[in-house]
């Protein structure tokens, strides 16, 4: 026992209502470290909470305590004795064995490095304050934010605070970085609630040298478009916005309740396993949909384009099988691909024609019964254009009911609820707004007589010839 | 690519192992405390050995004699007559935290007896203390001779299976003491009143056992590998080490040191960082029959302190 780092003890007086009113050298500094100010509320979460915990009981207590002061670790031992009413009511703190360490909790310096690099990628505003916090340079093109760099433009180079408005605002400024570091805030001509973050940058003791600067929304942006002369046109906004900022929760709900499914967490009874299950699939079909009212949004957009490329049609419905083959075998139903050598080349964008084919060939498998076949062929049609047949052995579609499939959230074979329990209602739409936006048409073979029952269903997607 | 799926498979494997243990582990904890509720009041088979249920009645008669002492009428100074104290002590039972403390306090007591026996290891002056004693650390050296003091009282105390009422943790003493207001007579209550407050008044957890050890482990922080080894600290520097070092309650510790529930030693000695190793000999030291679950030392101390954590928790809503 003989090293030589000197034991240091310190003290400081609390009042009533737990501020730190009198502290010795190291207290004080501690305090500062933390945010807080000597007289002023104890800032170290450790500390406090002990001395709230012995003036409730109104008993001297002597527990260990670790603090952290944003570079170090402080350890010792803390003991406080309550004060009477006449002393000021607070509390006497003795800290023992005050020990300042490095960090070493493993993995605490990653997820703040981890948890900043999130916060850099997600900002929408990003800039640079000195070590007083004062605005070097901003850079944001969000369009809610152009009051805020036109304010910053019009009075450059002030404290940030200035121009962007702290929720619950500590007092004074500038106020400790650490103390607003990840505050909520609001930005002038944004509807959006933001954060801010202040990464401190080349910090030397208590000091930064100065800030990085992040104003990091909590919802992305609304797509200006979205919005009609009055602001009100809610079914883009769902695609546009709602959608992308449903996909976050819903991703998480599939993954924990899969989670509890496998029972990863611990031992579970089979029938919470199995009720995990159920959410998982229910959220995965929820996934599907805002898929689904994405890809609306999108094609629905007056301005929505697809590229001109060269697509096999061939390949493209080679892939569009591989991708649906377990989900075929399953029912022991068997993809026809036509038997030819040559590619078929069509004009398109090859991503969209398999979004397409995915479409027609899962409604295929979805309402063919089991064990029969579902064929794709190709055929050269006199006008340029190209055709790609997709044929079920399934219970057909009523020629009344041809062009109604296209509409908007109908759903192929309603009245079969096996069967109907799929989709959305607007694979169809959408792969027909896809199929027109490429110069090409999508429609469903109608049978030629009345007799059309159990004569399975024909889907036909032409598009030009390349 | 093979090896490193191969090592994953074992270290969850490992891990599975553990977990149950715990699992397994936490049960017969949860079962005790009823059970001992259920042996005070009765007689017949229990989990829970004779002599630990005999420490348990010494040291609640004891606290409820100490407690009664307070009351007392200054005019005629009396012991307190053996019928309050039964039924005091009975109703101090129904409090489950001072029951499981008092539960880990003889634990301690029988485990040190044991380990007196076993490994020749003094239960008031073990190697460390005495090494610390001599510390040329002014206040390290205050604190070891204090610790040692305190320790030396509590060992002779537990040998009459005996508790100062001040040796509880701050929550305790001051559970226990409102416990005994509410059960006195308004009558008693207001001369009781002037005598609780002198207590508190010259309560102070720091000069307790219990503050003085953790107290003396903060001075030597540096050197916390020494307070790890069982053979050199002693049991009640052990116990306080590794629950400063995982964080987990003192009492908690204690009971890992129980036969049948060493896996939790186990973790928490490689939460403190400890090998395998390190961890064998003080496991083997307690309970030669046990063996610790082969792959301790390929868990991570993170992994083991967050493996701790999680089985620590659900003890107390288990039930």
């Amino acid at each position: 026992m003989s090293s030589e780092q000197p034991l240091l003890t310190s003290r400081g007086i609390t009042d009533a209502h737990d501020r730190l009113t009198k502290a010795d050298e190291l207290l004080a500094e501690l305090q500062r470290q933390a945010g807080g100010t000597v007289p002023g509320t104890l800032a170290v979460p450790e500390l406090l909470e002990l001395v709230r915990h012995a003036r409730q009981m109104d008993l001297k207590i002597a527990r260990d305590f670790s603090a952290f002061d944003g570079y170090d670790i402080i350890r010792g031992f803390a003991r406080i004795r309550p004060l009477q009413g006449s002393e000021g009511g607070g509390c006497e703190l003795l800290l023992e064995n005050w020990q300042r360490m490095e960090d070493t909790r493993s993995g605490s310096h990653d997820i703040a490095a981890l948890l900043d690099a999130a916060d850099r990628a997600a900002a929408e505003a990003n800039g640079r304050l000195d070590a007083r916090q004062h605005v070097q340079y901003l850079a944001a093109d969000a369009p809610d934010t152009k009051a805020l760099r036109d304010a910053i433009a019009a009075e450059p180079g002030g404290i940030w605070t200035r121009y962007v408005v702290v929720k619950d605002a500590p007092l004074q400024d500038p106020t400790h970085w650490r103390l607003v570091d990840s505050s909520r805030c609001t930005i002038p001509g944004s509807h959006r609630d933001w954060r801010v973050r202040l990464i401190p940058i080349g910090q030397s003791g208590d000091t930064p040298r100065a800030f990085e600067f992040l104003l990091i929304p909590d919802q992305p942006i609304a797509d200006a478009r979205a919005y009609d002369a009055d602001g009100n046109d809610h079914s883009r906004l769902m695609g546009s916005s709602l959608a992308p900022a449903l996909r976050a929760p819903i991703t998480r709900i599939i993954e924990n309740a899969d989670t509890i499914r496998a029972r990863l967490s611990g031992p579970l009874r089979d029938e919470y396993s199995e009720y995990a299950g159920h959410i998982v699939s229910a959220g995965a079909h929820l996934s599907g949909m805002l898929d689904d009212v994405q890809d609306l949004a999108v094609v629905e957009a007056p301005d929505f384009e697809t590229a001109r490329e060269p697509v096999d049609l061939h390949d493209a419905a080679r892939r569009a099988a591989d991708m649906l083959g377990v989900r075929a075998r399953e029912r022991g139903i068997s993809l026809r691909l036509p038997d030819i050598e040559q590619p078929m080349v069509a004009v398109g964008e090859v991503r969209r024609v398999l979004q397409i084919l995915i479409n027609l060939l899962g409604n295929a498998i979805a309402h063919s019964p089991d064990g029969s076949t579902v064929t794709v062929e190709i055929e050269v049609e006199r006008d340029g254009l190209l055709a790609l047949f997709v044929r079920d052995e399934g219970n057909g579609i009523d020629p009344q009911y041809a062009e109604r499939v296209f509409d908007k959230f109908t759903r192929l074979g309603q009245s079969d609820q096996s069967l109907g329990a799929g989709g959305s209602g607007l694979g169809l739409y959408i792969s027909r707004h896809l199929a027109q936006a490429m110069g090409g048409t999508l429609v469903c073979v109608a049978a030629e007589s009345g007799d059309w029952e159990g004569r399975g269903a024909t889907f036909r997607l032409s598009l030009p010839k390349g | 690519m093979g090896d490193v799926v191969m090592d994953r498979t074992g270290q969850i494997a490992v891990e599975a192992a553990v977990r149950e243990e715990l699992v397994r582990a936490n049960r017969e904890l949860g079962g005790v405390a009823p059970t001992i509720a259920h042996r005070l009041q009765s007689s017949g088979q229990s989990l829970v050995s004779d002599a630990i249920v005999a420490r348990l009645r010494g040291m609640l008669e004891h606290l409820a004699a100490q407690l009664l002492h307070l009351a007392r009428d200054r005019s005629r100074p009396q012991r307190p007559d053996r019928e309050s104290i039964d039924v005091l002590a009975g109703i101090l039972a129904q409090d489950s935290a001072v029951l499981s403390h008092l539960y880990a306090t003889a634990m301690e007591s029988q485990l040190s007896e044991r380990l007196e026996k076993r490994a020749a290891l003094d239960p008031v002056l073990s190697p460390l203390l005495q090494e610390l004693i001599g510390s040329d650390r002014r206040l390290t050296g205050e604190l070891a001779g204090e610790t040692l003091a305190a320790q030396s009282r509590f060992v002779q105390g537990q040998r009459r299976m005996q508790l100062a009422i001040s040796e509880l943790p701050a929550e305790l003493f001051a559970g226990l003491l409102d416990e005994f207001s509410e059960a006195s007579s308004a009558h008693e209550r207001e001369g009781l009143a002037r005598s609780i407050d002198a207590l508190r008044e010259s309560y102070d957890e720091a000069t307790t056992r219990l503050g003085l050890l953790s107290r003396l482990l903060a001075s030597i922080h540096e050197d916390v590998a020494a307070t790890l080894e069982l053979e050199d600290a002693g049991l009640a520097l052990f116990a306080s080490a590794i629950a400063a070092a995982t964080q987990q309650p003192r009492d908690l510790i204690v009971l890992a040191c129980h036969e049948r529930q060493t896996v939790r030693l186990a973790l928490g000695l490689r939460a403190a960082g400890q090998g395998d190793a390190a961890i064998d000999r003080q496991v083997s030291l307690l309970d030669p029959s046990d063996a610790v679950p082969a792959g301790i030392g390929a868990i991570s101390p993170d992994r083991a302190a967050s493996l701790l954590d999680a089985a620590y928790s659900p003890q107390r809503t288990d039930r």
